[in-house]
């Protein structure tokens, strides 16, 4: 983490992260359906969300592309909660971009390896 | 509970934001609004032990600045600012000729996108014709006049035959005068309504 946090092309990393976020969102989702703030705290740990607000859009993106659907539940200690659950385009959406992912991250980890080497 | 300023910051916060998120279309601002206000709430609510101004403050801090949380729902929504329409010659025009030469007049407020419905329709009925209106409603009035005073249209014998009383000249005044004003009024309700400079609005690309 702290050698992406060094890399200069600062545009890239975020971009990257950006994409990889809206992925990192319905994974977190896949099993359980999961309120805001159980996604924050999950995606604050790994470094993936330093700003809480910008979650929200994100969300409403999730929403808005059918991806996730949402439904309040009340909750014991506070105000009512919205939770996101995926849909099957939301799951879909995922497989396809995980195999995606496990092919592109295969292809850059050996060329970096490959440039290590030499 | 020594957050006593709690209120006071949270709602400077949501109206930094609602400030924000003018531009945004109503339906994703009302939504980030309410995501926000709801997130706040959770996060008081979550945090144990004695809740002090700081802890606001952090709660708010974590959140982000209103203006980098509406430029992700720009960017996540795919919302491209559109330059309002600007109003111009057209208009101007527009408002000359309603006073002075109705017809055209008329015509360029409907052509121009300046206005809506509503103007239009207030530009058009209100004070039916502007000036030229009012000229052809005046003879209108003098003729219908003129022969029940003293049987002829000409204005010299119209003078002389019949003698209207004061009421009747003050009366006559008051509508004339009205008469003129009226146009002016509904073009400076039009001028109005253009709305100079009006900031950009964010649409649905």
């Amino acid at each position: 983490m702290c050698y992406i946090l060094a890399v200069p092309t600062d545009g890239l990393v975020s971009q990257m992260r950006r994409g990889a976020l809206e992925y990192c969102v319905l994974a977190l989702i896949r099993d359980t359906p999961r309120y805001a703030f159980e996604l924050i705290d999950a995606l604050g740990k790994t470094g993936m969300l330093t700003t809480e607000g910008t979650l929200y859009p994100l969300l409403s993106r999730l929403r808005r592309d059918g991806l996730v659907k949402t439904e309040w539940r009340e909750s014991t200690d506070g105000p009512p909660r919205r939770y996101y659950e995926l849909t099957a385009e939301g799951r879909r959406a995922l497989t396809a971009f995980r195999n995606e992912w496990v092919s592109f991250r295969a292809a850059v980890d050996g060329i970096l390896q490959e440039a290590k080497k030499s | 509970m020594t957050a006593t300023h709690a209120d006071q910051l949270i709602a400077g916060y949501l109206a930094r934001l609602a400030d924000a998120a003018k531009a945004l279309p109503q339906g994703p601002r009302t939504e980030l609004l309410d995501d926000m206000r709801r997130h706040i709430a959770e996060a008081r609510a979550r945090e144990s032990g004695e809740e002090t101004d700081a802890t606001i403050l952090n709660i708010l801090d974590r959140l982000g600045e209103p203006s980098v949380v509406v430029a992700e729902t720009r960017e996540r929504l795919g919302l491209q600012a559109v330059q309002p329409y600007r109003p111009g010659i057209l208009e101007i025009g527009a408002l000359i000729l309603l006073v002075l030469f109705w017809p055209i007049g008329v015509v360029l407020l409907w052509i121009s996108p300046a206005w809506n419905l509503r103007d239009r329709l207030i530009g058009t009925l209100l004070p039916p014709g502007g000036f030229m209106g009012v000229l052809i409603f005046g003879l209108s009035v003098a003729t219908v006049q003129g022969p029940s005073c003293g049987g002829t249209t000409q204005f010299g014998a119209l003078h002389e035959m019949c003698s209207p009383t004061a009421e009747q000249t003050a009366f006559a005044a008051i509508v004339g005068i009205l008469l003129l004003i009226l146009p002016l009024i509904t073009t400076a309700y039009l001028a109005i309504r253009l709305r100079w400079g009006r900031p950009a609005m964010m649409r649905f690309a």
